[in-house]
């Protein structure tokens, strides 16, 4: 089963159109005005999906596809997007009354997501009546995709208010086979869908590797709680990593792929491993020693992390000494980004979350942005039955 | 037996210190790998633990030349890079041991006993 990127391209850019369409339709019906934040397209596994609904209350709509486009929308707004329409549109009604006011909403603006797809396609997509949704988790999850096992393409799109207090998600999760029917015939550069899963498996791989290595060092017990390949629009990379400010490192790789490998800790969680690593009172200041501790750390999870494809690769992967970063994650992005744009438009974004076991205080996010073509070239070559030869041990090698 | 440390992290070159004083000598650090060859050939240090990933010189540059100078000297690859091509490089630039960070004491020491004894 083959996939063409560029197709992927142009999906991409009708999920965002659909989702501006979708927040158009929300002004219309409530008056407040909203800004589609970041359109995405990611691979990833059930259980990763529904970390999108992990941590609030969420409600929305569950409309299922059929005809061209085989899938199902979630459009889910959190508890005070809910309250701000539902007060908007049904000031004083009942609890009743403002559910149906939501449901009716989620059901308009997700119409407008899906009617481009459709005209695109020349087509016609059906759309079942709105399933009313209320929950967190598995409560809101894709249920199509909850009762996969396989990774499935996911459209999400993010969208926001400046002036209220609205923060919608828009989910689009289609049937895989449906999918790849719908972005049509494939050229000499698509890629089978099969090296794709199995490069994000090598990429969870290695975030479990730096997830070990995290635990080595510092006695924190980590592992690995979301793991996505999202293919974006390279200027939509720092509003996908959002303003959450954090300390990590930049880290620059040559090779095939070339890119950067960025590692991101919020505070409470650097403060954490500087703690565990740096046998000394510190006053928060980030000395030049507990720069060195944070660098260091991200010199060995980035090696955890790349090891794996330059050794599936059988090909040599360098990268440059850890660069110490303090700032908004965008704002660590932007930089990267606007090397990387000189050269390309989309970029695969390789996403992944490391949390304590435990009570998920500790959160660290590392993001790896290989160049899109040499990517490209690297999922041509891959051999499907290496994929397992990530890990090498040096006394085979000495 | 003197030991040279060589590792651009001020962080991994005290952790090494803690872990080699009182069973070696250690004789000075390096930062990069120019700073390893030009105190290589200021001490000629029994052993050299060596860090790949450095600004200026990478670790496998500096043991290619240091070995290339001094047929006799002895390096342990002391990095976090686990790449086999890597791995081959470094043989070929004449190191005799590898060891992967995140390490313990004792895989440490134990990797520097197999080198010593050849």
């Amino acid at each position: 089963m083959q996939i063409d990127i560029d197709s992927l391209e142009t999906y991409n850019a009708l999920a965002r159109d659909g989702a501006q369409s979708a927040a158009a339709s929300l002004s219309q019906l409530t008056g407040i005005d909203t800004h589609v934040e970041v359109t995405n397209v990611s691979l990833m596994t059930p259980s990763d999906l529904e970390f999108e609904y992990v941590g609030g209350e969420f409600s929305g709509v569950r409309i299922e596809l059929g005809d061209a486009l085989d899938g199902e929308t979630l459009l889910t707004f959190d508890e005070e997007a809910r309250d701000v329409i539902a007060e908007t549109l049904a000031p004083d009604g009942t609890e009743r009354l403002q559910e149906s006011s939501i449901k009716e909403v989620g059901n308009i603006m997700t119409s407008g997501f899906i009617d481009g797809w459709a005209d695109h396609l020349e087509t016609t997509i059906d759309i079942s009546p709105p399933t009313f949704l209320s929950g967190s988790g598995t409560d809101v999850l894709a249920a199509s995709a909850a009762a996969e096992d396989e990774q499935v393409f996911v459209f999400r799109s993010r969208v926001e208010s400046a002036a209220e207090a609205i923060d919608f998600h828009i989910l689009f999760v289609p049937e895989r086979d449906s999918l790849i029917e719908a972005l049509g015939p494939t050229g000499e550069e698509s890629i089978s869908f099969e090296k794709l899963e199995v490069f994000n498996e090598m990429t969870k791989h290695g975030a479990e590797q730096a997830a070990e290595n995290i635990t080595t060092m510092t006695g924190l017990e980590t592992d690995v709680e979301v793991n996505r390949m999202s293919f974006v629009p390279i200027d939509d990379v720092p509003a996908a990593v959002g303003d959450r400010r954090y300390i990590g490192t930049v880290m620059e790789f040559t090779g095939k792929p070339s890119g950067y490998l960025v590692i991101l800790f919020d505070h409470p969680s650097a403060e954490a491993i500087v703690d565990a690593l740096v046998p000394m009172e510190t006053d928060g200041n980030w000395s030049e020693m507990e720069q060195s501790a944070v660098k260091e750390l991200g010199n060995i999870m980035t090696s955890g992390f790349i090891d794996g494809w330059a050794n599936v690769l059988e090909s040599s992967i360098d990268h440059s000494p850890p660069e110490f970063v303090s700032d908004m994650g965008s704002s660590i992005m932007s930089p990267i980004v606007g090397r990387m744009a000189r050269t390309q438009e989309h970029a695969f974004l390789l996403d992944s979350m490391i949390r304590t076991d435990d009570d998920g205080t500790f959160h660290c996010e590392i993001l790896a942005l290989p160049d899109e073509s040499e990517l490209r070239e690297v999922l041509q070559d891959l051999l499907v039955e290496r994929a397992d030869r990530t890990h090498v041990d040096p006394s085979e090698v000495f | 037996m003197d030991v040279l440390i060589a590792d651009d992290s001020e962080f991994m070159r005290s952790l090494l210190r803690e872990i080699l004083e009182g069973e070696y000598e250690i004789v000075d650090e390096a930062e990069n790998g120019v700073e390893a060859i030009e105190l290589y050939n200021e001490y000629d240090p029994d052993l050299v633990m060596m860090d790949i990933v450095m600004p200026i010189r990478d670790g496998i540059e500096a043991t290619d030349e240091i070995t290339d100078t001094d047929p006799n000297a002895k390096v342990i690859m002391c990095t976090s890079v686990g790449q086999e091509q890597k791995m081959k490089s470094a043989i070929q630039a004449g190191a005799e041991g590898y060891i992967t960070k995140p390490f313990q004491k004792p895989s440490v020491l134990d990797e520097i006993e197999n080198v010593v004894a050849g």
